[in-house]
């Protein structure tokens, strides 16, 4: 294996990973939002949530296909580049992505066929039955991925068996480990952040262009409400995350932080710039003990640089690793703290927000919609910003103290193999996701110009009823 | 019966479901442009598949997770051996999986011709590499020793893996066939109903040219491990395709599709038996194969799997169930249809 291979085997991954990234979120997320709109049609029989969730399900959808299409490349993947890495783990990483498949996936699939082709053959509670349905479902998806990418992180319920492969010894271990709870939570609500803002963003544009639209100003209501309860919450489960990496992943937390040497009193590095050559961080600006405080609440804390925590895990667990072989500190160090000012932006945000909806001024302040307009995608940087720093931070392992990413790779796949299929790769990327945002931009034009969601519905039960109630 | 025999059972019943469920998709999809003609038709054809082709799709994702978790050995070889193939799949899959939404966004024509095209095309092309790859598999793969096959992208396409492309691409196109005689009406089941007893021909032709064949090349399908029996297997694929060639001419709506998944049924079957208790035979020494022992994961990882499968399946059916219910037997077109 001659390491180009290597290098374009893992640029393969992370690319179609971060692609395939850009749309689940918003699936899990825009879901939750559609269970609450739809609801609150359901029970105020306000048509207006039934048009809110008629639009904003025409996006789901093509949101979702995409998803569903940049993912089947990443369950085989595998297998296709990494095929040493899934003999050796395949006993304990595919069951549950096997699971996912069995538990998850189908209700999802089979019930989102129902939900966005079914609006004229259920009635509205059955129709909401089953958009809880996919929601439920998208959530579930996640937690088995996130099972699967959390063992990589803190692999527990194993034994190395007598061949040399780990053989698995405790399922609920092996779902429990130490890092799901905390990376569980902190995807999922930033899933739904990303698809508060997403809606908050969107409705925005239409109160931009017409302050009146009605249907636009409930939605952004939803949005902000929703937004400010998880962006908040999100800062706390951010927090509990890093806190697994202090415990679990000293490697990572050195770089996340950029410590170079392990100190007491750490300071919290709010600005550096890292540099594995020379091992210092060149101008920076930090808070004093604040590193030791959040990692172990406790200022005069002691935490493990660079080079000690290295030293450390090549003790912990039997390895030869040396400094060189891990990734470029400024890489995880600017994901980490991007992410993190992102995330005390949008909290920021969403307060103001609040702050105007309770003063009845949202929907007149241009320049909040404006924010919120810009601030659509926003989360997505954040979320990819944070896989960004666990993936890049976990290297130069696959599997944390168990197996590395040279070991990992399949050995009869040439460069040239590779290269091809990358530039297949980001070619197919690039087209799908051109097409899905001319498809929003299509959508949101067709409503700007007064396609109603109702229209056309005389026979929609679900719309006959509201009909019915509001005559 | 062990954990190993168990899961191969388990793995040779997930590829029969994905045949069976995702198969008419392809076969429909490989139908499109010839089956119908102008854009209503074209729509009125997707919706026969345009609720339930999603969740179809999922059965190639548990496959792939059910390999992955049982036999991870087959995963890493199989899918890395045959990587470009594979990849070409995906691709093609990829952009199957996204025309139907694609397509009903935009009234342009030529938008609309597009992913007519792409329906097709990728339709046809997923049911003939999947008969490559597996007639590949049956022939033997060049395994080594640490059970690692280094075979280039070409040497798939020998003669008879190219007779495994077209059995398997005749047989989808005349599952999707016989499943539009079930689910439409008129002029479209008329056509329906000559191109399954069509394919039904040729789906019986490429099954007796690919026996003859395997004599040559994959002499295990006749020395399978389970004799007289085994032998017969093959035998249920051709009274499926004459089953459709009778049943399409009467006036049942299900009958002929009944037959189809019978033909299915039995081409699975003989796969299975032709195969076991290999899952990946080596070309270079027998002894490098992957059979379902040295392949398969821990016990312990079998047996949760097992109980997760026999939790699982069984929603899966009621969720299928329900949703083929709901959209009915046959199509009716509504403005969220696609």
């Amino acid at each position: 294996m001659d390491s180009l291979a290597l290098i374009l085997a893992r640029f393969q991954f992370g690319m179609t990973a971060f692609f395939h990234f850009l749309y689940p979120p918003l699936t899990i997320g825009l879901g939750v939002l559609l269970v609450i709109t739809e609801g609150i049609y359901v029970y105020s029989k306000n048509q207006d949530y039934l048009r809110i969730t008629r639009f904003f399900a025409k996006l789901f959808a093509i949101n979702f296909v995409v998803g569903v299409a940049t993912g089947i490349v990443l369950e085989f993947q595998f297998g296709t580049n990494w095929s040493q890495y899934a003999s050796f783990v395949g006993a304990i990483f595919g069951a549950p992505l096997a699971i996912e498949g069995l538990f998850a996936f189908f209700m999802e699939s089979i019930f989102i066929g129902v939900m966005l082709l079914g609006w004229n053959r259920l009635s509205a509670k059955a129709h909401w039955v089953s958009t809880i349905f996919v929601a439920f479902a998208s959530t579930l998806s996640g937690v088995w991925i996130l099972v699967a990418n959390s063992w990589m992180q803190s692999p527990r319920g194993y034994k190395i068996g007598s061949n040399g492969i780990p053989k698995m010894t405790n399922f609920w271990h092996v779902v429990f480990n130490p890092y799901f709870p905390s990376e569980f939570l902190h995807v999922i609500a930033g899933a739904c952040e990303y698809s508060a803002f997403f809606m908050a963003g969107i409705a925005s544009w239409f109160l931009i262009k017409n302050s009146k639209d009605m249907v636009m100003r409930k939605a952004l209501k939803v949005a902000v409400i929703a937004g400010v309860i998880i962006a908040c919450l999100q800062i706390v489960l951010g927090d509990i995350s890093a806190r697994e990496v202090v415990k679990y992943q000293p490697t990572k937390l050195a770089m996340m932080e950029a410590q170079w040497h392990s100190q007491r009193y750490a300071p919290e590095t709010l600005f550096a710039l890292p540099n594995n050559k020379t091992e210092s961080n060149g101008p920076q600006i930090g808070i004093p003990g604040m590193l030791s405080m959040l990692a172990y609440m406790n200022p005069a804390a002691k935490v493990m640089g660079f080079n000690e925590s290295i030293k450390y895990i090549n003790h912990k667990y039997g390895l030869k690793l040396t400094p060189a072989m891990f990734p470029p500190v400024w890489i995880v160090f600017w994901s980490f703290h991007i992410m993190m000012y992102l995330g005390f932006y949008f909290a920021a945000v969403m307060i103001i927000a609040l702050f105007l909806l309770l003063k009845n001024k949202l929907y007149d302040s241009r320049k909040m919609l404006k924010v919120f307009w810009f601030s659509t995608f926003l989360p997505l940087i954040a979320l990819e910003l944070g896989w960004f720093t666990t993936e890049i931070g976990r290297q130069p392992f696959t599997v944390y103290g168990l197996l590395t990413t040279v070991k990992s790779v399949s050995p009869n796949v040439s460069a040239l193999e590779v290269g091809l299929s990358l530039f297949m790769f980001v070619m197919i990327y690039i087209t799908l996701a051109a097409f899905a945002i001319f498809l929003f931009k299509k959508e949101l034009n067709e409503r700007l110009k007064g396609k109603d969601e109702l229209a056309g519905e005389v026979s929609n039960m679900a719309g006959a009823k509201a009909k019915e109630v509001l005559s | 019966m062990n954990l190993n025999i168990l899961w191969f059972i388990l793995i040779a019943v997930i590829i029969l479901g994905w045949s069976v469920m995702d198969g008419f998709d392809y076969g429909v999809g490989g139908l499109l442009r010839f089956i119908s003609k102008n854009d209503d038709e074209r729509r009125y054809v997707m919706n026969a598949i345009g609720p339930v082709w999603e969740g179809n799709q999922v059965w190639l994702i548990l496959g792939g997770g059910a390999i992955f978790a049982a036999f991870p050995r087959v995963y890493a070889s199989v899918f890395s051996g045959f990587y470009l193939a594979f990849m070409l799949v995906v691709w093609l899959i990829i952009f199957r999986a996204v025309s139907f939404e694609f397509r009903s966004r935009v009234e342009s024509k030529s938008w609309r011709n597009f992913w007519d095209t792409d329906i097709t095309v990728t339709g046809l092309g997923i049911s003939l590499l999947l008969g490559v790859a597996i007639a590949n598999i049956l022939m033997g793969v060049p395994l080594n020793k640490d059970h690692i096959d280094y075979q280039s992208l070409f040497s798939l396409l020998n003669i008879f893996g190219l007779a495994g492309g077209l059995l398997s691409l005749s047989m989808f196109l005349m599952h999707g066939s016989t499943y539009l005689i079930m689910k439409t009406e008129g002029e479209i089941q008329k056509r329906a109903r000559v191109f399954a007893s069509r394919f039904a021909y040729a789906y019986i032709i490429f099954t007796i040219l690919f026996l003859l064949l395997s004599l040559v090349f994959a002499q295990r399908l006749a020395n399978n491990s389970f004799g007289i029996i085994g032998d017969i297997v093959p035998v249920i694929m051709i009274i499926g395709g004459i089953g459709v060639i009778v049943s399409a001419k009467s006036s049942s709506d299900i009958k002929p599709f009944a037959y189809s998944v019978l033909g299915i049924v039995g081409a699975v079957v003989s796969l299975a038996v032709g195969i076991f208790p290999d899952i990946v035979p080596s070309s270079i020494n027998p002894e490098y194969s992957l059979n379902i022992y040295n392949s398969a994961s821990n016990h312990l990882t079998l047996f949760v799997m097992l109980i997760a499968t026999i939790i699982g399946l069984p929603l899966v059916l009621i969720y299928a169930f329900y949703a083929y219910k709901k959209f009915g037997l046959k199509v009716k077109m509504d403005e969220s249809s696609y």
